[in-house]
């Protein structure tokens, strides 16, 4: 069996002295995250992923607000150096729910032609499908940035403890795209997560994780307490969705027994929709089949 | 806006819904504001514990929601802000139409009165055959709402001379605190109170609410969990409780089934469920065999055949209940009421229209036989 392969880049100037991310930093950080996950530069690594004519939405998580949420000085970056070498940065959407909660996170909007846009699916004339879409037991409207503004997905997502999914990240983030993420967090989110991210205009767009790890909610989340987060000033990146969220995993149980805390799977919830995905032959959840390369920058 | 133009906008949700649909706010709404997603209320819930770490664990129905910060609950309208539970929901009316009370359905309560019929977005059910899913299965935020506080709704039910608010197509119980508020205040205006719900809530909260509604119809969704489990996503065990605790009050009570061709029409399934209403609640109660139309993300499916629903009524009559309906086929006998004692026609019904009753006060007019129910 083929491994998939994960990279971890690291910065120790990832964050500012105030915690913030510093751009130049993470266009670095990018850049070398995905030679090494390809194996060529990244400018051409891009070509790869992505056909000249592709419109990319970039998916973050605000749901936290300020305090943890994926940060403009995060996204932003990534946006205009995947247009800088893609042909435009009006081909690139960062997006998430609602305008008001990337705005709360520090994002300022913007649908301008010939501009990177950022927007959220309430904005006016954009919103949900008119019809559920069904894939098992998934039944959603999707955001029509997913379904209709996109042709390649990025998902940028913080890695964060979560109370019942367990972990956080890359695929869970998806949620972002359904009407109904409220109807799919029972049963630690299994088989939700997997089979939403199963669906074509999930895993049919999906072209890269790359999990914001810069600073990770390690226990008590999603919600931001700052006495469980740790600034860890890492990127995690793969084509493997399955693989990037279960690499978070490890870090977060990594974190989580530095601070003499219970493992998830003592807690009873460890990301069990991670080996649904692996069986529903969505990726590789067992970190024996995962190739990690880490290297700091 | 005068009756006739309030009525012209019940009048297209009353039309659709016979075919099994039911529309939210879509109309001009000159007598009412138009609340924007931005103006969520933010009410203080009931029935939640606050827990460490700004946590809180929901209490009002068997779900139990344990949400961090800025988390909502499985319905989507409840949540939880700093620490604090909120009901996002109190006063924003999705959709609101007059209807017959014979929609609800309710068969012995206050036959050929005009209900003031209203809900907000949100459920705690999934169900994947739901007829109101524009509304039951969205958050707030996702659907067109007025704005309408309890003294609002009881204004209006009083300006449009409807005796009675329903609380009903999406799912009540998730706009409690609204709708407890509002029944305290029509009580005092001496309107009447009936709940359309799946009774999917916690005994606490049901006993509460069952002091200041009238009538309550339950849905029952199958009589087994296997079937609550993939089609509902709830549990079965705490809607019968709900079904014995509300016989057990003051408050009147009917139950409907929909029976969906292959899911819940097993007629084994059925006559246990019939042996169980008659030795748990008695068999005075009126149940209704509904017919399923397909809709939301069952679609495969075709409607019930009649012929199914005259089989599972003879099953319940079988079993000994005495008011046994079959609902959503306009001009079946059965949607008409017979009594039990002498048999004869005492109420005919064509659709939600009352052709015909045939009864003194609470009885039947022929036999003297006592109905049960709400008749005055």
């Amino acid at each position: 069996m083929k491994k998939s392969r994960v990279v971890i880049i690291f910065s120790k100037q990832a964050l500012s002295p105030t915690g913030i991310p510093e751009p130049q930093i993470m266009l670095k950080m990018y850049r070398r995250g995905l030679e090494l996950l390809s194996g060529v530069p990244a400018e051409e690594a891009l070509k790869i992923w992505f056909k000249p004519e592709d419109r990319i939405g970039i998916k973050i998580n605000t749901i936290a607000r300020r305090a943890l949420s994926t940060r403009p000085e995060t996204s932003v970056p990534l946006g205009l150096w995947l247009g800088k070498n893609l042909g435009g940065e009006d081909k690139i959407i960062i997006w998430d729910r609602t305008n008001e909660e990337l705005k709360d996170a520090g994002y300022k909007l913007s649908t301008s032609p010939g501009s990177l846009k950022i927007f959220g699916t309430d904005s006016r004339g954009v919103g949900y499908t008119q019809e559920p879409i069904v894939n098992r037991d998934i039944g959603s409207l999707f955001s029509r940035i997913q379904t209709d503004l996109i042709d390649a997905s990025i998902s940028l997502a913080i890695l964060k403890d979560h109370g019942l999914a367990g972990v956080t990240a890359g695929m869970k983030n998806y949620f972002g795209a359904i009407h109904n993420p409220n109807k799919y967090h029972d049963s630690n989110c299994n088989p939700y997560i997997a089979e939403l991210f199963e669906t074509d205009i999930i895993r049919g767009k999906h072209r890269l994780s790359i999990l914001d790890a810069l600073r990770v909610q390690y226990h008590r989340g999603p919600s931001y307490h700052p006495q469980w987060a740790e600034n860890c000033q890492k990127l995690i990146f793969s084509t493997d969705a399955v693989a990037a969220d279960s690499i978070g995993w490890k870090l977060i149980e990594e974190l989580r027994a530095k601070k003499g805390l219970p493992s998830l799977k003592e807690e009873n919830r460890q990301p069990a929709y991670l080996f649904t995905a692996e069986k529903m032959g969505l990726g590789q959840a067992d970190q024996a089949n995962i190739e990690i390369l880490e290297e700091e920058v | 806006m005068d009756r006739r133009d309030f009525l012209k906008f019940s009048v297209l949700g009353s039309t659709l819904f016979l075919g099994g649909k039911n529309y939210g706010v879509t109309s001009p709404l000159k007598p009412f504001s138009q609340a924007a997603s931005s103006q969520l209320s933010r009410v203080e819930a009931r029935y939640y514990e606050k827990l460490p770490d700004r946590e809180i664990k929901c209490n009002l129905c068997p779900r139990f929601c344990h949400l961090g910060d800025k988390e909502r609950g499985f319905c989507g309208v409840r949540e939880n802000q700093d620490g604090k539970y909120y009901t996002l929901v109190y006063g924003q009316v999705a959709s609101y139409n007059i209807d017959p009370i014979e929609k609800k359905p309710f068969f012995h309560f206050l036959p050929g009165s005009e209900a003031f019929s209203i809900a907000t977005a949100g459920c705690n059910l999934s169900c994947k055959f739901c007829q109101n899913w524009e509304i039951s299965q969205m958050r707030p935020e996702q659907v067109k709402s007025v704005y309408l506080p309890p003294e609002d709704v009881v204004q209006t039910a009083e300006q449009y001379r409807c005796p009675i608010i329903a609380y009903t197509y999406s799912e009540p119980t998730i706009f409690y605190e609204f709708m407890y508020d509002t029944s305290l205040m029509a009580r005092r205006h001496h309107l009447r109170n009936v709940v359309v719900s799946a009774g999917f809530i916690n005994p606490e909260p049901l006993a509460d609410l069952i002091k200041v509604v009238d009538a309550i119809k339950i849905d029952l969704k199958a009589f087994t969990q296997d079937f609550y489990t993939n089609y509902v996503r709830g549990e079965l065990q705490p809607v019968l409780q709900s079904i014995k605790q509300i016989a057990g009050s003051k408050a009147w009570l009917e139950i409907v089934y929909l029976v969906i061709p292959t899911l819940n029409d097993n007629p084994e399934d059925i006559r246990k469920m019939c042996r169980w209403l008659k030795a748990e609640i008695g068999p005075d109660y009126p149940l209704h065999f509904s017919r399923f139309q397909p809709m939301y993300l069952i679609k495969n499916l075709p409607p019930t055949p009649i012929s199914t629903l005259e089989k599972l009524r003879a099953i319940a009559l079988e079993e000994g209940l005495h008011y046994v309906y079959i609902g959503n086929v306009p001009g079946h006998p059965a949607e008409s009421t017979y009594c039990p004692n002498c048999g004869k026609l005492i109420i005919e019904r064509y659709g939600y229209i009352i052709k015909k009753k045939e009864m003194s006060g609470n009885k039947c007019r022929y036999c003297g036989q006592v109905i049960p129910g709400v008749w005055s």
